[in-house]
């Protein structure tokens, strides 16, 4: 579904971020990017949606040239690939729902962004989107005043609004502690393999990327080192990777996650909870 | 000390033995700032010897022996609105309205003067800095000049200070407006674009909300430095209550014009007082 062929990005400093990486990915994976800090996995995850001007080469997704599209073809691809960050990035001074809601902009107008109210049935996804992720009952809560497992999981349903085939994500769990780095990265597994979403996701720790991944590929200098099962990363493929001096470190156990509610019963708790609201 | 360093065989340190008032920096820091002083004294040619303390003496204390009169009609061809108070609020009412005006047109063009909105194609890129450009030459023109001008183009009068405070306060309320939008926060901005919202749906969904703080603060900000800029404005035919407080002192009215510096002090001490507890409650 994804085809990245000859990728290069070469920032104005000089910086070869990306330099020549051709991949395949085929649909329902969950492919794990690894690699040191400044191997190029944010330039190459954000090469793929454009937000970074890829220098040369070429994407597809699903058939359409991701690379030649300009203006509103291009929006209609970005629509179809979901994204979370290492900072969340939600808009911080709004409410978890509003955030929420943002996922659905690819599909309204301008004009109806600015004068309309957001359609009953996106306010209805989006409650459905936070109850899968356990937060509902957060819906009007000020972005900012949620923890940072929290807020990954509203940039989780943010995305999940766009019915996304593909999901990026950069270094989701990076500003977490072990225990909600788990939570977050199950609720990626769950999309994967319930909703059949394609998955791209950045990790520093190998320990995650074994439980989690289908396919790791590992980024050297803007380069492939490393592309195939998880369980074939040994001592000499990690010292590879990560330079001779590197030591592997686990990650903590995991721990259960909130069971998800139902939209209606979110709603009703969101409503009726008192404390750090927006909104009644 | 230095036997530490120099038992192991290691350079002294300079810090250990140098004097630090002895460095030629320093020195010349001292020295040019004194050069300067004396330089300044001798060009603008002070010279205290004329100052007549008597007749100093006489006129502060003409300004507290305060006439009340100005505060009703003195006529019936006056109305409340040719009083002192009818005037100050006449002040007042102008620097809020000349802060409307350039809140009104500093705002749009806010948008195309940030940086981080504006990037991205040269031909957005170009409209930047002539957006800025033109900040900057607008707010380089003193409200005064402003007045000046503007009151040969609409005559004496209240319409002339309007519209020199608003003129000068578009260049400052649209560079402080959009140092506001290249302040914030970029990651939204990454996130709402990734979704594929247009630029105007990033703006309205991802800008907006983060600058409706910085952007009251700064209205107030500069309603409150409006205000206080209001009274003088009056010198140069700009209306309010200045043209009371030089009509009376050139005729040697000093308890009038006391009474209105009084009256000025108290109402740019009240709009000080609010704007720092309205602008500390939004931060």
């Amino acid at each position: 579904m994804l085809e990245i062929r000859d990728l290069v990005k070469v920032y104005p400093s000089g910086t070869r971020a990306v330099d020549g990486i051709s991949i395949d990915i085929q649909r329902g994976e969950f492919v794990v990017l690894i690699g040191l800090s400044g191997s190029g996995k944010s330039s190459l995850l954000r090469c793929i949606n454009r937000l970074v001007e890829p220098t040369s080469g070429r994407i597809v997704f699903d058939g359409a040239d991701v690379t030649r599209a300009s203006g509103p073809e291009l929006r209609r691809i970005r629509r179809k690939i979901g994204m979370i960050f290492q900072q969340f990035n939600l808009v911080r001074r709004t409410s978890v729902l509003s955030n929420t809601l943002a996922g659905r902009l690819g599909y309204r107008t301008t004009w109806r962004t600015i004068v309309g109210r957001p359609s009953p049935e996106d306010v209805i996804a989006a409650f459905e989107n936070l109850g899968r992720v356990g937060i509902a009952d957060k819906a009007y809560a000020r972005a900012d005043a949620l923890s940072g497992g929290q807020q990954q999981r509203v940039g989780i349903a943010r995305a999940l609004m766009q019915h996304p085939d593909l999901m990026l994500a950069d270094e989701p769990v990076a500003s977490l502690d072990p225990a909600t780095s788990h939570s977050v990265m199950k609720y990626l597994e769950e999309i994967n393999k319930k909703d059949g979403i394609t998955v791209i996701c950045s990790l520093h720790f190998l320990s995650l990327a074994r439980r989690y991944g289908t396919r790791v590929i590992a980024l050297k200098g803007g380069t492939v080192a490393f592309d195939g099962k998880p369980a074939d990363i040994d001592e000499r493929r990690f010292k590879e990777i990560y330079g001779e001096d590197a030591v592997e470190v686990e990650i903590g156990p995991e721990r259960s996650t909130p069971q998800p509610m139902s939209a209606t019963e979110a709603a009703l708790k969101a409503l009726t909870d008192t404390t750090d609201t927006l909104r009644p | 000390m230095a036997e530490y360093f120099s038992s192991r065989g290691l350079p002294v340190p300079p810090e250990l033995t140098r004097n630090p008032l002895l460095q030629w920096r320093r020195l010349l820091v001292v020295g040019v700032s004194l050069a300067v002083v004396y330089l300044g004294l001798m060009v603008t040619n002070l010279d205290f010897s004329r100052a007549n303390p008597e007749h100093a003496a006489s006129v502060i204390r003409e300004l507290f022996n305060w006439d009340f009169r100005i505060l009703t009609p003195q006529n019936e061809f006056e109305t409340w609105w040719d009083t002192a108070e009818g005037q100050m609020v006449v002040t007042i009412l102008l620097g809020v309205i000349a802060t409307a005006f350039s809140l009104v047109i500093a705002l749009p063009l806010s948008f195309l003067g940030a940086r981080n909105v504006m990037a991205g194609n040269p031909i957005t890129a170009g409209i930047y800095v002539v957006v800025r450009l033109i900040f900057t030459i607008v707010r380089s023109i003193d409200v005064l000049i402003v007045v000046i001008i503007s009151s040969v183009l609409l005559g004496i009068g209240s319409a002339a200070g309007v519209v020199g405070l608003a003129f000068h306060n578009v260049g400052v309320l649209g560079k402080l407006y959009s140092e506001a939008i290249e302040g914030i926060d970029p990651g939204p901005l990454e996130a709402i674009t990734a979704t594929g919202a247009n630029r105007l749906q990033v703006i309205w969904t991802a800008v907006i909300p983060q600058i409706v703080n910085p952007y009251i603060s700064f209205t107030i900000y500069r309603l409150d430095a409006n205000v206080r800029l209001a009274p003088i404005l009056g010198l140069v035919g700009g209306g309010g209550i200045g043209i009371l407080l030089f009509q009376s002192i050139n005729l040697l009215q000093y308890g009038a014009a006391g009474l209105i510096i009084f009256m000025i002090v108290i109402t740019v001490a009240a709009m000080d007082f609010a704007s720092a507890q309205i602008r500390k409650r939004l931060l």
